[in-house]
């Protein structure tokens, strides 16, 4: 469950030279667009507890929720994939998952750290992915 | 053996009756009866109806006032009341006092002599706990338990603050005379100066920091958002919004930017005189301001503001005949494209987009209702990379134009009467009424956290709304009808807590102030306590549980007496700092160290909760492997036996005074003539103030060794944070007792309440957005 927080954190400092694209800015991040917001959609972050997540996954199914709607973007994804997997084996038979990937694009602002440049942005891409889950099966058939 | 019978007829001892005399029946039982038929007839529920309602639906004279409550429980609440007694007569109130609302006006002037009020003042003041901040009366908090539902406000809806108190200065005069009268009083080190390009041509706001004249990096003033108002001359306007705490001494330091070179002006350099017109105004009361944070806060926006277009009927917005407003058609459009973004972290940051809008009384809803936002499309990202220039040109930065605006207020009532009377149907709201005039606003995008490994990306984002004066109250009460929840001064601190931002850092005389107040405060509620309830902070190694000397903690740390002390702005320092510590590398030698406060960032590493003016402690090497059992020892308190000396004297010298009155008063001398006056606050007797210096040393000479693990700094704002899940808190170390901890190869830091003896273990990060 806890496979991706156990990544070696040595990469992290490897690559961010990389996204840094001069020395005369700042790359700071701005929110992505989001998908439709609903009772029965769960964005899946890095930061919020897995288990957490899993929980309230479980309760919108178990609640009678026809279907939920799960979404990863980047780093995410790995997590959103075992969140996905995981519900599948608890609602095992009852559950059907359909997966689709998107790019969604990302807007970071370059805010320049010496006096005489203007503010510039620029547009990174970035995987995403959907995970709609929905009963098969009757609610209470599996109890 | 014999079966024990009881009838006669059975073979008992007891002759029964043939008939039950009914009377005498009830008559031994009629104490029980009486009693049954009063729990029917009164039964005891001990709840009253208004006790059902939820804490925030009730209000203070309901148990009098039954129109207080909800119509459903009004029927009940009087039966209720009947049975406690006759019904209180209501009184017609006297003339004097129906004819209030007229003095009320007089009275509420002269209670805005002693400090200045909002606009808002009086719906605040209604649902607020009210303090006197800044020469201003302010609200503080919600009367409502409503902190959690003030972050989540923050964080999810849309939390609003009026925060008209802050002073906007106008500075007039050509670009190159404004950067050299600030480069004296900013550092290129700290960001980006006032004529940075990418403020310049006003499309965004921005923030310095401003010091005294020439004395970077000490004197530090405070923050201060600026704009630029954009024009294609040289001669250039520019906006300062200062914190009304620090408006006295930005204006000094800038009339004193100017006589310097009148001065100079004497040696007849034909290029200093040109400095001299430089033309800077304070103008108090001349805008109002709104901080929308939060996601919604950009719906909330959308639904209440309606741009004008060309096709608009401009009869009565007379100050359109004073200033034209530009490009009206295309700010329509270009606000058209803005309303499909979903939260105001995804627009370009500190982006300053001037509308002209109708009178938010025309779109406001009936009831109160939470704002949505059309969710069938998507903003294009191409949308959100450009920011056209035509954007951030507003009339109201053109000072001619408010009078006229004031003149053409509708007043409330006005309002009312001209949407009952005119209309085809009496009250209902026009949308494009043309009657009310248009009103030209600001608005400024807030980005909130753009670093996702600090904070949560978005927190803290949202709008600023600047709107003329004597529009507060419409635009204020559209936007909560449209679901903003209002908070006051402590939601400002918590949010600055939470997006892990410094509130009025030490190192200015503003938040010395702020220091001051705080440690008067709960010295106050200290003493008040009973000396059995009052924690013994000797005993537990505080010497100052209320205030952080950092004068004190500066010179331990550098062996010399230092007064004057910084808080360390250099993003590219900060920026090595933190890189030094996440490799427990050795910190670069600067300028000043002895009188360096490094800002950061402390966060928990197991549970506990941090308070205000908890101690950073210095860990020492086995600390790591038994944090769990790690406890300062009890300390020694060698004024308890002088405190306990000093009272029982004092309590005998007390008698002794009594017995000695009481004689006196027998022999009827008179002595009490000189009666003192019953009402006057009493300064506190010589006995007292001993007896609290014995509580709480006011010399302190040392704060680094008071402890068995050496203070490094102080936590100045500390709770649990809804952000990190976990108690964190904002605080400041000596720079040279970083570097004692990054040289022996350690990250972590220890930290202990100033009520506790328990360390704890927490990690440290740099604050680089101070």
């Amino acid at each position: 469950m806890a496979d991706e927080n156990t990544q070696p954190k040595k990469d992290e400092s490897k690559k961010r030279p990389k996204r840094q694209p001069n020395k005369n800015y700042a790359l700071k991040k701005r929110l992505p667009v989001k998908p439709i917001d609903g009772e029965n959609v769960i964005f899946i972050t890095k930061k919020t507890n897995f288990k957490a997540q899993l929980d309230k996954c479980c309760d919108l199914i178990t609640r009678g929720e026809k279907e939920i709607i799960l979404h990863g973007l980047g780093a995410a994804i790995q997590r959103c994939c075992n969140l996905a997997l995981q519900l599948e084996i608890l609602f095992s038979g009852t559950c059907q998952i359909e997966v689709n990937t998107g790019t969604v694009d990302v807007v970071d602002d370059l805010e320049p750290l010496v006096d005489e440049l203007d503010f510039d942005s620029q547009v990174r891409h970035s995987s995403s992915i959907h995970i709609r889950i929905f009963r098969t099966a009757m609610l209470g058939a599996n109890q | 053996m014999e079966t024990a019978e009881f009838d006669a007829t059975l073979g008992g001892t007891e002759h029964l009756p043939y008939a039950a005399n009914s009377f005498k029946f009830t008559v031994s039982r009629s104490v029980e009866i009486a009693a049954l038929t009063e729990s029917i007839l009164k039964p005891s529920k001990n709840k009253l109806v208004f006790q059902s309602l939820p804490v925030h639906m009730r209000r203070r004279v309901m148990s009098h006032n039954s129109k207080r409550l909800p119509r459903r429980l009004q029927k009940a609440h009087l039966e209720q009341v009947k049975k406690s007694g006759p019904l209180p007569t209501q009184k017609r109130p006297s003339r004097k006092f129906r004819r209030r609302p007229a003095n009320l006006l007089d009275e509420y002037n002269r209670r805005q002599q002693r400090s200045v009020w909002l606009e808002t003042h009086i719906w605040h003041a209604k649902r607020f706990h009210m303090t006197e901040r800044w020469g201003h009366r302010l609200p503080y908090a919600p009367c409502d338990k409503a902190f959690r539902a003030c972050y989540r406000g923050s964080s999810a809806h849309c939390l609003m603050q009026d925060i008209s108190y802050y002073i906007p200065i106008q500075i007039k005069g050509a670009l190159d005379t404004i950067r050299e009268m600030f480069a004296k009083i900013t550092s290129s080190l700290c960001g980006l100066g006032i004529s940075a390009k990418a403020y310049v041509n006003g499309t965004r706001q921005g923030n310095i920091h401003l010091y005294g004249i020439n004395t970077y990096p000490f004197n530090y003033i405070g923050k201060v958002q600026f704009l630029w108002v954009p024009s294609d001359t040289d001669d250039k306007n520019l906006w300062l919004f200062v914190h009304p705490s620090q408006v006295k001494e930005v204006e000094s330091i800038l009339l004193d930017l100017i006589p310097d070179k009148d001065i100079e002006k004497e040696g007849s350099i034909k290029k200093r005189r040109k400095l001299v017109n430089v033309e800077i105004k304070t103008m108090h009361n001349c805008f109002n301001r709104f901080r929308l944070t939060g996601p919604n806060s950009h719906a909330i926006l959308v639904q209440s503001l309606k741009c004008i277009n060309a096709n608009y009927d401009l009869e009565n917005s007379k100050w359109m005949s004073i200033h034209k407003p530009l490009y009206l058609e295309e700010k329509e459009e270009y606000w058209d494209t803005l309303v499909k973004a979903g939260s105001p972290a995804q627009l370009p940051p500190n982006l300053v987009v001037g509308l002209v809008v109708q009178d938010p009384r025309l779109s406001r809803p009936w009831k109160r209702t939470k704002a949505k936002l059309p969710t069938d499309s998507f903003i294009t990202t191409n949308t959100l990379l450009t920011v056209p220039s035509f954007l951030s040109n507003s009339p109201l930065w053109d000072v001619n134009i408010h009078k006229a605006i004031k003149e053409k207020i509708m007043s409330n009532g006005q309002y009312i009467k001209h949407v009952t009377e005119t209309q085809l149907v009496p009250g209902e709201v026009n949308e494009d009424d043309s009657a009310l005039q248009s009103i030209p606003i600001v608005l400024v995008q807030r980005p909130g956290s753009q670093n996702s490994e600090y904070k949560k990306i978005g927190y803290g984002s949202g709008w600023d709304v600047i709107v003329p004066s004597g529009y507060a109250l419409p635009f204020w009460l559209t936007f909560i009808m449209f679901g903003a929840r209002s908070g006051g001064l402590r939601e400002t601190e918590s949010v600055t807590f939470e997006s892990g931002e410094c509130y009025l850092p030490p190192d200015s005389n503003a938040g010395k102030e702020n220091e001051m107040r705080i440690e008067q405060e709960l010295r106050d509620k200290y003493f008040r306590l009973p000396p059995s309830k009052r924690i013994n902070y000797i005993k537990i190694g505080t010497n100052s549980p209320f205030i952080c000397p950092w004068n004190i903690l500066l010179s331990d740390w550098s062996n010399q007496e230092i007064n004057n002390y910084f808080i360390l702005r250099n993003r590219s320092l900060l920026n090595d700092i933190q890189d030094c510590i996440t490799r427990k590398k050795a910190l670069p030698k600067i300028e000043n160290d002895t009188s360096c406060l490094v800002p950061v960032y402390i966060k928990l590493v197991g549970k506990g909760s941090l308070k205000n003016h908890a101690h950073i402690c210095l860990p020492e090497s086995h600390d790591l492997n038994n944090i769990k059992t790690l406890f300062e020892p009890h300390h020694e308190d060698p004024n308890e036996k002088i405190r306990k000396l000093n009272r029982t004297a004092h309590i005998t010298m007390l008698k002794q005074l009594r017995k000695r009155n009481m004689r006196l008063r027998k022999k009827r001398t008179q002595i009490s003539q000189k009666k003192t006056p019953k009402y006057v606050r009493r300064q506190p007797s010589e006995y007292v103030i001993r007896t609290r210096e014995l509580w709480l040393p006011s010399k302190i000479k040392t704060v680094r060794n008071i402890a068995s693990r050496q203070v490094m700094g102080y936590i100045s704002q500390g709770a649990f944070s809804f952000t990190e899940a976990c108690s964190c808190g904002i605080g400041y170390i000596a720079y040279n007792a970083l570097n004692t901890l990054l040289s022996s190869k350690f990250n972590q830091v220890l930290v202990r309440n100033t009520s506790s003896r328990k360390y704890r273990l927490a990690n440290i990060i740099i604050i680089q957005n101070t």
